[in-house]
């Protein structure tokens, strides 16, 4: 390994250093701060580093890893994100009872597991990254591990997990038994070479969409959805719907991208087929949900139903809109989703979860600001004009459009419209003057920082897209 | 130019005053009400007759004033623009110069009301918009004021709104009155498409330059604003609304369904003369209309009891005569009448107002009688009023109606026949109101005190119905002049009038001598239901019950539940419906999970190989 591959891995490098030194100062000295405080700065020079990652794209570094732009762009939305949920969690956890120390270090492991993920281009890294993230997911789910609800929600996510990656495990069998290859270029030059589908290839494909499909909570492998997210801490929450689901999204794009697996034109029936119960099912299933967490579930099981539809759109547009189309909607998501879930973190008090939509009643008159930034968030989340979301739905309707996904972009519609209801139903609780009893406003700094900054972001990006774009733009180009 | 150039602030005072009071009644005595109310009109009335004064002295050349333009869109333009010209200069004086007294007479009849602010605020409102009618030179801006007057008697009639009747009675104007106004809406679209401008002198320019008379476009323009003529100014079929106007305070029935708004639909006509001699076939329309409206609504006033609602037919009646002239294309004689008629029907229910006054709002007239002595002002104003409204030689009625009549034997004796007919039953009703109210047994009347706010503007303005023939404005620099009537003896103008006195005897024979008596006529079968018939109007109200209300009604009752709300409804229901039917699947279960995973595996694999 030469001097321009180590500085090509130093963001991955640097958070598994991060992750070793947090846990020896816990072994030290227990200090929430103080690990939290570690893993922050760890997280920033990971940050900081990808800076001079760029320089040395596109590498290839070992035998698992591409160091591309596609990778860095999205570690670094990986990272941010990760640095944000730990925002969020600093102030969630510092005041709960119970050892709190191995929090950073879990989100830490997971993010390394989710950077090795949008940078694997081998069936092995894929599969590690993966796994990596996932069992720190595990625990951090179950982390308030006194309750029975997260306890609940982490043993559901264990075994159906490991029943995803049964499948997953089996469809790279297949793949490798008909091909002989694991890397995905490999496998790539296999299918271009056959004129006809082989059948193993293609149910080894079905296999693996089966495995991600329950990470991205596709219908029909959306189940845990609602009872993991309800049970998990509010902030855990954000991260398994934005690190986890994304980093996932990220390599089901770059595996169809450098497979060519869309020569394989029934795994667009079937993405079809999942894209369109995705979006009717997570939107019904939201429609009339009293529990904020839950309905967030739901509603997340519908934007993923959304993304997929700009994927299936991949088949007959080019490549950079692929890219571009899918970029813009995650990022978008991942602001929004955090925002929501940081406001429900930032409600939350050691005793009760904010979870019920009682809890929000009359919201605006209490704490107008974190009402309006609330507020804020499910609009993007809607796709209302002038926020993140809006711009993040128009690529897809116009992907879909380009693509004549008629069929798809009536689902999208009807969704979007009955996304309206629940979305405006939580503005109207909030709204709605109560006789509550004040809750006590809680000093939540950094949760509230973050939550400023990623509100501002979401609608200078509903307003002035551009720059994003551009970006954007760049790396697919680079890609 | 001197004064003529303050125009602006004719139609300005009222408004002010509108605002002021509704702005800021609440906190006003009853006095500075008056003093505000009253005073807003005077100062116009003041403006108006140095105005007045100085336009007829003049060179009487037409003046136009544009204040700012209200809209500009491509080549539509609509300024705020008056214009001055001998037509609405009369129209002014009748405006400012009637609605005066009536603020004036107001402000002693409305004293006792809770709503005396609302009351002057709605007055002076109506008042401005009336006055921008008949300033306006476009017709949208005519429009605008002829939307306003129709605002302002739908807010006076409802005035009392504790009483339902009297809130149906505002809809049922309002609603009526739309449905003319409607088709006079088509009609400005249709000319502004047509000529490309809003502009009245333009308008009637072009028209006459560019359309060839008896054409298909200026008998559909005519037509349509013929429409809005006959709502406004009560006439067929559009006139059943007016009888039921009489809920209001009775100065607003002086001022609004007498002397000045339902004569709107005679001045759009007058304005817009050019465009209806374009149109021969409306033109004769308008005068056939206007003699069977005076024919049916004087029958009806011979059979009411109410007060008010004689005089309500009657008003309508005179107006049926000035349409009468308008169609036989006796234009300033029709402004002539709209001015008289103005003076005694003013007066008329003036003096019906102080009767109600001190009968404590009684209205049916066998309930009153022998007023003549305890009440000699409201007599003498009404024999003035009856004379002049029956058109006996020499009062201001007899000018105008003997020329419209002399006209109309020039064109069509037929229409003059009826003419005459109508004009003798006039005298049978007006008469016959008089004589029941103010002759025969006496009975005491409660409180007989009007105050000099009452009294000054009946002798004004009987004053004005006798003599009020001499004031004619002359209108042959805006209207053309076709009859060269000939104003010695004949035949003809001996039977036109005689046949109002002749209905004085009549009504004399009846309610006087008592040498007929009516109950003995409604002894006959025939006769009664003719009388019934009469009674109400000649079953118009009735007519539109069966032909629209009903038929509507129906058509909404079978829509109760709205028949496309349904889809929506149904829409709900399915999403409901599907939500509780997936949400049956969360069951909680992590072997379901486990099961629905691998069969959704299962499934899309089938898809797959299969496809």
């Amino acid at each position: 390994m030469n001097i321009n591959q180590l500085i090509a891995l130093a963001p991955i490098m640097t958070i598994a250093g991060t992750a070793i030194a947090v846990m020896l100062g816990i072994a030290v000295r227990r200090n929430f701060v103080l690990a939290c405080s570690v893993a922050a700065v760890g997280l920033i020079l990971s940050l900081w580093s990808l800076g001079s990652a760029w320089r040395e794209i596109p590498i290839q570094t070992g035998l698992l890893i591409q160091v591309d732009a596609y990778m860095l762009f999205y570690m670094a939305l990986l990272l941010s994100s990760g640095l944000a949920v730990l925002g969020f969690c600093y102030d969630y956890f510092k005041d709960r009872e119970g050892q709190n120390e191995e929090l950073p270090l879990l989100l830490l492991t997971a993010l390394l597991g989710g950077s090795v993920l949008v940078g694997s281009t081998h069936f092995a890294a894929f599969f590690m990254g993966l796994e990596i993230l996932s069992i720190s997911l595990f625990v951090l789910i179950g982390y308030p591990l006194k309750q029975s609800r997260p306890l609940e929600g982490a043993i559901k996510y264990l075994i159906l997990s490991g029943v995803s990656s049964a499948f997953l495990l089996m469809g790279m069998a297949l793949i490798y038994a008909q091909c002989g290859e694991l890397y995905f270029s490999g496998i790539g030059g296999y299918i271009a070479s056959r004129d006809d589908m082989n059948i193993m290839v293609l149910g080894g494909i079905i296999l693996i969409v089966a495995g991600l499909g329950f990470k991205l909570s596709l219908i029909p492998f959306h189940l845990w959805t609602p009872d993991v997210y309800q049970g998990a801490p509010a902030p855990i929450t954000a991260f398994i719907a934005t690190v986890s689901k994304g980093a996932v999204f990220v390599l089901l794009l770059r595996y169809f991208i450098s497979t060519d697996s869309y020569a394989y034109k029934p795994l667009l029936n079937i993405f079809s087929v999942i894209a369109g119960l995705s979006i009717l099912g997570g939107n019904l299933l939201a429609l009339l949900q009293n529990n904020v967490k839950r309905l967030l579930a739901y509603s997340s099981i519908a934007h993923m139903g959304y993304l997929l539809v700009a994927f299936i759109a991949g088949g007959s547009i080019s490549s950079v809109l692929l890219i571009e189309s899918v970029t813009f909607y995650l990022f978008a998501y991942f602001i929004t989703t955090i925002g929501a879930f940081g406001v429900v973190s930032i409600l939350s008090t050691p005793q009760t979860e904010a979870e019920d939509i009682s809890f929000y009643r009359g919201l605006f008159w209490q704490r107008p600001w974190l009402a309006s930034a609330f507020t804020l968030m499910l609009l993007s989340l809607a796709g209302i004009p002038l926020t993140a979301g809006f711009i993040g739905k128009f690529y897809i309707f116009a992907g879909a459009a380009d693509s004549r996904l008629w069929g798809l972009l009536f689902a999208i519609i009807v969704g979007s419209g009955l996304g309206l209801y629940y979305y405006l139903r939580i503005i109207v609780v909030m709204s709605t003057n109560a006789e509550t009893t004040a809750i006590e406003p809680a000093q939540y700094s950094i949760s509230t920082a973050v939550l400023v900054f990623l509100t501002m972001l979401l609608i200078w990006f509903g307003i002035y897209p551009t720059l994003l774009v551009n970006v954007i733009q760049l790396v697919a180009y680079a890609t | 130019m001197g004064i003529i150039e303050l125009l602006k602030w004719v139609p300005l005072f009222p408004f002010l005053g509108f605002l002021i009071l509704v702005l800021a009644g609440k906190w006003l005595t009853k006095s500075l009400i008056a003093w505000v109310g009253v005073g807003s009109v005077a100062s116009s009335a003041l403006l108006t007759a140095l105005i007045g004064a100085e336009f007829l002295n003049g060179t009487m050349r037409p003046y136009q004033l544009v204040l700012g333009h209200w809209m500009e869109v491509d080549d539509l333009s609509i300024p705020f623009g008056f214009y001055l010209d001998a037509l609405s200069v009369t129209m002014l004086f009748v405006v400012t110069g009637i609605g005066f007294l009536i603020h004036l007479y107001a402000a002693g009849f409305m004293e006792s009301d809770f709503g005396y602010a609302r009351f002057f605020a709605y007055m002076n409102l109506f008042v401005s918009a009336m006055l921008v009618l008949v300033l306006a030179d476009n017709l949208a801006l005519l429009y605008l004021g002829w939307e306003g007057v129709g605002l302002g008697s739908y807010l006076l009639i409802g005035f009392w709104y504790e009483d339902p009747n009297n809130g149906y009675a505002a809809r049922k104007a309002f609603v009526m009155t739309r449905v003319g106004d409607t088709a006079m809406l088509l009609g400005l679209f249709l000319l502004f498409t047509q000529l490309h401008t809003f502009d009245i002198q333009l308008l009637m320019l072009r028209a006459t330059s560019q359309w060839t008379p008896g054409a298909v476009l200026p008998v559909a323009a005519a037509t349509l604003l013929l429409g809005g003529a006959l709502g406004k100014s009560a006439q067929l079929p559009l006139q059943s609304w007016l009888p039921d106007a009489m809920a209001g305070p009775t100065p607003v029935s002086a001022l609004i369904h007498a002397a000045t708004m339902v004569t709107a639909g005679v001045y759009l006509i007058a304005r817009t003369n050019a465009l209806f001699m374009m149109a021969p076939p409306v033109q004769f329309a308008v005068a056939v209309l206007g003699t069977i409206t005076l024919l049916m609504s004087g029958c009806s006033a011979l059979v009411q009891t109410d007060i008010k609602r004689i005089l309500a037919y009657s008003t309508i009646s005179q107006i049926g005569y000035m349409f009468l002239a308008l169609g036989v294309g006796a234009w300033s004689t029709a402004i002539f009448h709209l001015l008289t008629h103005a003076f005694f029907k003013a007066l008329l229910f003036l003096a019906a107002g102080a009767v109600i006054f001190c009968f404590h709002h009684e209205h049916n007239i066998f309930k009153m009688g022998g007023l003549r002595k305890t009440m000699p002002l409201a007599f003498w104003s009404f024999m003035i009023g009856s004379a002049a409204l029956s058109a006996l030689p020499f009062t201001s009625g007899f000018y105008s109606k003997h020329e419209i009549l002399m006209a109309v034997f020039e064109v069509s004796p037929l229409l003059w026949v009826l003419g005459c007919l109508g004009a003798l039953i006039t005298g049978i009703y007006s008469f016959r109101l008089v004589f029941v109210v103010f002759f025969g047994r006496e009975r005491p009347a409660i409180e007989s005190k009007l105050g000099w706010r009452m009294s000054l503007p009946m002798i004004l303005l009987g004053a004005l119905a006798l003599f009020g023939g001499m004031l004619r404005i002359p209108l042959d620099s805006v209207l053309p002049d076709l009859f060269n009537i000939d104003h010695g003896f004949n035949l003809v103008s001996f039977i036109t009038a005689t046949t109002s006195f002749i209905g004085l005897l009549i009504a004399g024979l009846f309610y006087l001598t008592g040498t007929f008596s009516v109950q003995r006529l409604a002894g006959f079968n025939l006769v009664k239901e003719i009388q019934g018939l009469f009674f109400n109007g000649w079953g118009i109200d009735a007519l539109y019950d069966t032909l629209v209300m009903r038929p509507f009604k129906t058509i909404a009752k079978l829509n109760k539940n709205d028949a496309v709300d349904g889809i929506y409804t149904t829409l709900v229901l399915l999403s409901r419906g599907s939500h509780f039917l997936i949400s049956a699947s969360q069951t909680g279960h992590i072997r379901w999970y486990v099961s629905l995973m691998t069969l959704g595996t299962v499934a899309i694999l089938a898809i797959g190989w299969l496809s």
